[in-house]
């Protein structure tokens, strides 16, 4: 591939958001750890090491055709920023920094909670070294962030916040706050950063699925901060907010489908979620992006990887404010190069616009 | 001694306090039954067991999430605390079924896990919980040294997933007559298979009828 395809590839994305066509379908990967795998790092060194893990996935994206990206972020977001204590990968089978202690542990740890420094808590400064990467190399600035609910979900137990939900609601109120504003403020400083209109907050949201909180639960805990979050990024002057709706949220989609998301937003599903269902909630307002099941990518066949993306395409190809190809959640760093290469392939098959 | 009616209102009482989380009642109903002579075994399996049955109904049918079944197993726990103690030799031997459980090596993602123990709990298995990011190795070592029938096995990730096909290896290789089931977010029932599990549960409510069927194929077969 050129550098003239890399533009290409880099302006499919940018065509979309501004509502003009593309020739095909996008590729969008979140894909961290495959890429370390790939050009012989560490996963380890994705998270610790930002311009290791920028290369890598440049590098691999030039490889597999990708054009959206390259993004640092992981889904434990929020628990070392506040106080807690994370660990790198350091074996094959851990795909993510993932927690050793929580900043709050009890309603006492709650009460002295305050958002922190948002230029030195945990991850942000290596994030931040990552964005002036994608800065230099003139790509699309990201900062990848857990939603609000997920955010609370990592400074304390997931456990300890659905049993405050039910037994001690304003505890969990007051730990949504305190996540919503230190989001908040971590994207103000990005937009103080770049320009506001150049950053795409790029939000996960796996701990308000159905499979842990009901759509009751997600109405009252986590819509009014995610919403109350996303106007006042929008307020701040970013154009776009990437949404992933992580995980079984069927229930909550007419919860989500109230929460503005840019013009266009865009929102990336789960495999749970069938992308004419997303298109229905969505279609108007968003690109959707999806939703090729992880684990098959990981443990099936190349034929199962291509006919799910044949699948995806014929679906959601034609979606009003448009399409990307997408896993339905972060490739697996294990998965088969084959298989990861038959996304491209699908796309090139069945993936143009005539 | 408590009369039949009020052993049947204490036992109702009891599945009620379990299934509307009322932990303080619990207790109380708990101290109850005992001091009334209430049957300690019986009030668990026919009071608190029961209360967590109908629980794992609710969840099966979307009506009750993670949030109410965390507080109805609070619920649940705090009554086996104050009957556990009370139950006779004869009634403690009833639990010859065990069944080790943990998280695989590289994933801490345990709420699953945990609601997989609670159903277990409130069965009658003993159970021997390893935690999360348990490693690989230890799973038949902690079987060889209990003697458990059964090894549960969860994941979240995709990528920690795949240390269950050599844990279950490990377990059989040592004792095929352990019967070995998975579960978590990106395991199916087909991936379990190809994984050498003998059982596969799609969600806690459904993982101790599975543990009871694989056991019995794996002694029968």
């Amino acid at each position: 591939m050129t550098s003239q395809d890399s533009v290409i590839h880099q302006d499919r994305v940018e065509a979309l958001l501004k509502g003009e066509k593309v020739d095909q379908v996008p590729l969008f990967h979140f894909i961290i750890g495959f890429c370390a795998r790939n050009v012989g790092y560490s996963v380890a060194d994705m998270y610790r090491d930002p311009e290791k893990s920028f290369m890598a996935q440049l590098w691999t994206f030039e490889q597999y055709g990708v054009d959206g990206g390259p993004d640092y972020g992981y889904a434990s977001y929020g628990g070392w920023e506040f106080g807690g204590e994370i660990k790198f990968p350091s074996s094959e089978w851990q795909q993510a920094p993932s927690h050793v202690g929580f900043p709050v542990n009890s309603e006492e740890d709650l009460a002295r909670l305050k958002t922190p420094d948002v230029r030195t808590a945990g991850s942000l400064p290596l994030a931040m070294e990552f964005s002036r990467l994608q800065d230099k190399f003139n790509k699309p600035i990201s900062v990848v962030l857990g939603g609000n609910f997920s955010i609370a979900g990592n400074i304390c137990p997931v456990g300890t916040l659905c049993r405050w939900m039910l037994k001690r609601p304003e505890a969990a109120h007051r730990l949504l706050r305190i996540a919503t504003d230190h989001l908040v403020e971590v994207v103000q400083y990005w937009a103080d950063s770049f320009g506001a209109e150049r950053v795409i907050p790029n939000l996960w949201e796996p701990v308000a699925a159905n499979n842990i909180i009901s759509p009751r639960q997600f109405e009252q805990f986590a819509l009014p901060y995610i919403k109350e979050a996303n106007e006042r990024m929008l307020a701040m002057g970013i154009k776009h907010i990437l949404y992933h709706i992580c995980g079984e949220q069927n229930m909550n989609l007419p919860h989500w489908a109230k929460i503005p998301m840019g013009d266009p937003g865009l929102v990336t599903f789960g495999h749970e979620v069938d992308l004419n269902t997303a298109i229905n909630y969505f279609g108007d307002s968003c690109l959707i992006l999806g939703n090729v099941e992880p684990s098959i990518i990981q443990n099936g066949t190349h034929q199962q990887v291509y006919d799910l993306c044949r699948q995806c395409i014929d679906k959601a190809k034609h979606a009003p404010r448009g399409f990307m190809l997408m896993s339905g959640c972060e490739i697996p760093p294990m998965s088969p190069p084959y298989n990861v290469y038959m996304m491209k392939k699908a796309i090139d098959d069945f993936g143009h616009y005539s | 001694m408590a009369t039949p009616e009020r052993t049947q209102e204490l036992l109702k009482g009891l599945h009620d306090a379990v299934v509307e989380f009322e932990e303080e009642k619990t207790v109380e109903l708990s101290k109850a039954a005992v001091e009334e002579g209430v049957d300690a075994y019986d009030a668990i399996m026919k009071g608190l067991a029961w209360g967590m049955e109908t629980v794992g109904g609710l969840y099966a049918r979307h009506e009750y999430f993670v949030p109410e079944l965390l507080l109805c197993a609070d619920s649940l726990y705090a009554g086996l605390e104050v009957l556990r103690p009370q139950l006779k030799k004869s009634d403690a031997a009833k639990t010859e079924k065990k069944i080790i459980l943990g998280v695989v090596e590289g994933d801490i993602h345990d709420i699953g896990k945990n609601l997989v123990k609670v159903m277990f709990d409130a069965a009658g298995w003993e159970v021997l919980d390893l935690g999360n990011d348990v490693q690989i190795d230890r799973f038949a070592q902690e079987q060889q040294r209990t003697g458990a029938s059964v090894v549960g096995l969860s994941a979240l990730m995709t990528t920690s997933m795949l240390a269950m096909p050599r844990i279950i290896k490990m377990v059989k290789s040592q004792n095929p007559k352990v019967a070995v089931m998975v579960g978590g977010a990106p395991i199916t029932r087909e991936i379990a298979t190809s994984y050498g599990a003998d059982g596969y549960a799609d969600n806690a409510g459904e993982a101790v009828a599975e543990a009871d069927r694989i056991l019995k194929t794996v002694r029968d077969s």
